[in-house]
């Protein structure tokens, strides 16, 4: 059958088709590994193959031969049927796999260990192993010898598969212990004592795609950490032959019992995120900026931490039926702002904004307006004014076309909302009336902020508060070293991410330095909370 | 209608607020519960609901007075009644009970690792004792209690004969590993093996034979020696670091795998409710289960529930019978209830100890005795079960069989033991170092 076929070809280069090809390079070390060490493996591994044989028909031919023979790059049909194949292999053979590849180098481990005259076995524990994104993680490393370097690398992969990581490199102590929540990193991808550097540190892998940012689309399921340890003070690069001892976590966006409601009405497109139980609960409406689309796992972290949030749609997405211009805008928001407030499980007097970016914008003129009245406001990176040229960004057409004309540039070529908001070039009678603003109002600002002009906006706002009366309301926390997308704590900070790629590549530049940026996004988050459990809950 | 709603509600305070952590946990980790944000000196009900895989609900509730400043809080107040009372920070899980109307001689098993227990805990105004589901609760929050940690992988075994599911930690090992085997009710009961697995341990629930046939089988004594190879020989598992696991039967087992097997020598043995008896060329169907000669010796509570006790009692003197542990060579715990109805555990413990002193080997042997404790001793905060159906012949109509206990004292000795148990593993499976004689 193909499985002799397998056994007697040649290897040939499928670096281009990642996964099945370390796969099949797994299996096929262990078809032709012909020592008794393991005639577990090969036995086991040729009836999972035979299962897969009978599955598909397209994966009898790809490893009967058709692409294992002759030189060259493989085609279209082969990666199509590698596709399949791959559907297969993960649905069921990965179990197994998993573990085989990892039999094949604990052998190796096995090795190490004897070499370096230890007969303790280390362990590696991560509590808690099934946490939200936001919560702190303690990782120990135990039985191991005293004052011996070694490197603590996470790994996961995001929805997308890209290969995130962040290692750090650290000293055992005199008891052959390590705690991240003790010890410092000298290496690696952050230094020092950082109890989460291990995950606000992560960074695409090498080799992967460039200008990656992490947005979770399916807000059920959990990220999944790779937590090692190794010997030595090594890069994650290393073979995982001197890999110690591996802890799993689960990161979570959403609590148990947090429902999840799409929602569309009055032409109003968004996800509705509800805490367990009968409420009445506290809301907010949750605004992003002009990336579009819907992002949901700022939401989804608020209703687990008790408050509905409603993130909205308002440019860019398939289920918006009509254009919105900016007087377009504020009658949708509107209408947003009554859903949460008609809901039954909702107070309608503890309802807040929060707005990152352009969400700013449109936050403040909610806040504002005469018609509504929310309990406060959370503002994150984003204008009090427009002029022409922003809202010809925003009004702009669908089409794709002539989506490139529109989104502005800065000289080196980098997606850039610099110069059209800042204050001085507000066009008249955009400026939001900031003396009108009856609610608490927090503005979360990074100081390192290269996509809009943050720091000039927030200096508006509280000058007209002030000349009003008003600085009561205001609180301003102000970052040094942090960029313009401030989120959940210990998600990854990206500098630089892709923001467009048809017709032409857009790059946008963020901002911020990681490790600055990732205490702005501790600190931040949980003053917001606490702002937002003083002016909703209490 | 919408100013009339606003201000109906402004007039309200807000609503309770309870918090419990962690809500995904693992099902031997404690839960903090905590309500804020009540009136001061309020009764209220705390109640914890569980659907099981097989429909049935389960509940506990404690009954609470929140204090001057408007909170209560699990671990610190006096719960005044309900399913427990007194201070019992984990007693919404341990004192859980079939909900009144279920069906009898119920058993929380889960059977599906791969998912969590689903628990929704409710507080209600007032002290409630009935018809919760008729009253809406002030708050509720749902929390995940899993057997296996996150990277513990699952596989199906069947090799040799052998029936079972192996566990192995998230890592490349090699770790040490663990045969675990239950009792005379048969099946394949994997929860505990998830549970050592989560905890680092290669574990393999073992399958030795179907619900009902215990009485039918025809198991071998190799059966259990070629499934401990089996774990030996895994290329996950460090060879000279495999223990023995069992409750009731599988603890019998356990025993005369460590004192009778040429082939078999395990590096410790933890042994719950069971007994040194040996089925020495004798199937196993005949051995600590009623027959023919000792049917007589049952007798019946005052619920109709068997008591088997009794048919163990006394102790044979006759070493045939017995599994010879003054050969053991390995560390031995033994965990036992004193209230143990189904067999007389504490009697056989005290006859192993005192074969294994005559011998000079009381050093290997700990032994845990907890009163009031029955033959049930399973992974901390699951409910007890004083009496519940039992399959033993499937010929035979089911029977209800009393395994003993008290509530509040069992649960402690869950509880106690099971740390007990994890250091005891931990002490002879993961940090000794093996001394490696010079001859």
């Amino acid at each position: 059958m193909g499985v002799c076929n397998f056994r007697n070809t040649k290897h040939t280069g499928f670096s281009t088709v990642k996964y099945p090809g370390r796969l099949l390079q797994v299996l096929r070390i262990s078809f032709t590994d012909k020592s008794d060490t393991h005639p577990q493996i090969s036995s086991d591994v040729e009836i999972i193959f035979f299962k897969i044989l009978i599955y598909s028909k397209h994966l009898e031919q790809a490893i009967a031969g058709e692409y294992f023979c002759g030189e060259g790059r493989p085609s279209i049909m082969f990666r199509t049927r590698v596709a399949v194949f791959w559907h297969f292999i993960g649905k069921h053979l990965t179990p197994h796999v998993g573990l085989r590849r990892e039999l094949y180098w604990s052998h190796n481990a096995v090795a190490i260990r004897r070499k370096t005259g230890s007969t303790l076995v280390p362990v590696l524990t991560a509590a808690p192993t099934r946490g939200l994104v936001d919560e702190q993680i303690g990782i120990k490393a135990d039985f191991l010898p005293p004052r011996h370097p070694v490197t603590l690398c996470a790994q996961m992969r995001s929805e997308d598969g890209d290969l995130w990581e962040a290692f750090g490199h650290y000293n055992t102590s005199a008891d052959g212990t390590v705690e991240v929540t003790r010890d410092h990193s000298v290496g690696g991808s952050y230094l020092g004592c950082e109890p989460m550097g291990l995950f606000w540190a992560m960074q695409p892998a090498p080799g992967e795609r460039e200008g990656l940012r992490l947005r979770m689309r399916n807000v059920k399921i959990p990220l999944i950490v790779n937590i090692s340890l190794s010997e030595g003070h090594v890069s994650p690069r290393e073979p995982e032959s001197g890999r110690l001892a591996v802890a799993t976590a689960e990161r979570w966006f959403t609590a148990p019992g947090v429902q999840r409601i799409d929602v569309r009405q009055n032409g109003v497109v968004g996800t509705l995120f509800l805490p367990p139980g009968p409420g009445s609960f506290p809301a907010v409406l949750d605004l992003w900026g002009m990336g579009g689309g819907l992002v949901e796992y700022r939401s989804s972290m608020l209703a687990s931490r008790g408050f509905a949030s409603f993130s909205v749609a308002y440019m860019e997405h398939k289920d918006l039926t009509v254009q919105l211009d900016i007087s377009g805008a504020d009658a949708y928001m509107k209408k947003a702002f009554h859903i949460l407030q008609d809901h039954p499980q909702i107070c309608g007097d503890r309802i807040g904004i929060i707005g990152l970016s352009y969400g700013v914008y449109l936050g403040l003129r909610m806040a504002t307006s005469p018609d509504l009245n929310p309990s406060c406001l959370v503002c994150i990176n984003g204008p009090a004014g427009s002029n022409k040229e922003l809202s010809q960004v925003f009004c702009k057409p669908k089409t794709s076309e002539s989506d490139q004309r529109y989104w502005p540039r800065d000289e080196a070529g980098y997606l850039s909302f610099r110069d059209m908001s800042l204050p001085a070039n507000y066009s008249p009678g955009t400026q939001v009336k900031i003396e009108n603003l009856a609610c608490p109002t927090m503005y979360i600002l990074g100081e390192d902020d290269q996509n809009s002009p943050s720091t000039e906006n927030s200096n508006l706002i509280e000058d007209v508060l002030k000349a009003a009366g008003k600085s009561h309301l205001y609180t301003r926390l102000s970052y040094p070293g942090a960029g313009h997308l401030i989120e959940v704590p210990y998600t990854p900070h990206a500098r630089l991410s892709v923001w467009r790629i048809k017709p032409e590549k857009i790059l946008s530049l963020w901002g911020g330095e990681t490790a600055p940026h990732a205490a702005a996004q501790e600190d931040s988050w949980k003053k917001m909370l606490h702002f937002l459990d003083t002016n909703l809950r209490a | 209608m919408r100013q009339r709603k606003i201000a109906a509600m402004s007039q309200s305070a807000p609503p309770p607020i309870l918090s419990v952590a962690p809500t995904r946990a693992l099902v031997d980790e404690t839960l903090r519960v905590r309500v804020d944000n009540l009136p001061p000196r309020a009764p209220v009900t705390l109640r914890c609901e569980h659907r099981s895989e097989d429909k049935d609900y389960w509940e506990a509730y404690g009954h609470y007075v929140s204090d001057a400043a408007g909170a209560v809080s699990v671990a610190d107040d006096l719960s005044l009644g309900g399913t427990y009372c007194g201070r019992e920070a984990m007693g919404l899980l341990w004192s859980m009970r079939p909900v009144p109307g279920s069906r009898t001689g119920l058993r929380l098993r889960k059977r599906n690792v791969r998912t969590p227990m689903l628990f929704t805990i409710s507080v209600f105004a007032g002290h409630v004792d009935r018809d919760f589901d008729g009253r809406p609760p002030l708050a509720r929050e749902l929390v995940e209690r899993w057997y296996a940690a996150p990277g513990v992988r699952r596989v199906e075994v069947e090799d040799r004969g052998v029936r079972g599911t192996l566990f192995i930690p998230s890592g490349p090992g090699p770790f040490p590993g663990l045969l675990d085997m239950w009792g005379g009710g048969g099946g394949l009961l994997e929860y505990r093996s998830a549970l050592l697995a989560s905890h680092g341990y290669v574990s393999l629930a073992l399958e030795y034979f179907a619900p009902g046939e215990l009485a039918s089988t025809d198991l071998e004594f190799q059966y259990f020696e070629t499934a401990f190879d089996l774990v030996r020989r895994h290329p996950a598992v460090l060879p000279d670091r495999v223990g023995i696991f069992g409750l009731s039967m599988g603890a019998m087992v356990a025993i005369s795998l460590a004192s009778e097997s040429a082939r078999v020598e395990p590096a410790c043995c933890v042994c719950i409710s069971g007994s040194h008896f040996f089925p020495r060329d004798q199937p196993l169907s005949q051995i600590s289960q009623p027959n023919a000669r000792n049917v007589g010796k049952i007798r019946l509570d005052d619920q109709q529930n068997l008591i088997w006790r009794d048919l163990g009692l006394p102790v044979s003197g006759d070493l045939s019978r017995k599994a010879d542990v003054r050969r053991i060579n390995c560390p031995l715990l033994l965990v036992n209830g004193q209230d143990d109805q189904n067999h007389p555990t504490v009697e056989y413990a005290e006859d192993i100890e005192r074969m294994m002193r005559s011998a000079g080997k009381e050093h290997l042997l700990t032994r845990l005795e907890y009163p009031d404790t029955g033959h049930l001793i399973e992974p901390p905060y699951s409910p007890h079960f004083r009496a519940t159906n039992f399959m033993w012949d499937s010929k035979k109509a089911r029977v209800t069989l009393l395994w003993g206990g008290q509530t509040k004292a069992h649960s402690d000795a869950q509880e106690d033991s099971w740390h007990k148990i994890l250091a005891f593993l931990q002490r002879h499976l993961y940090s000794a170092p093996r001394p490696k004689a010079r001859m």
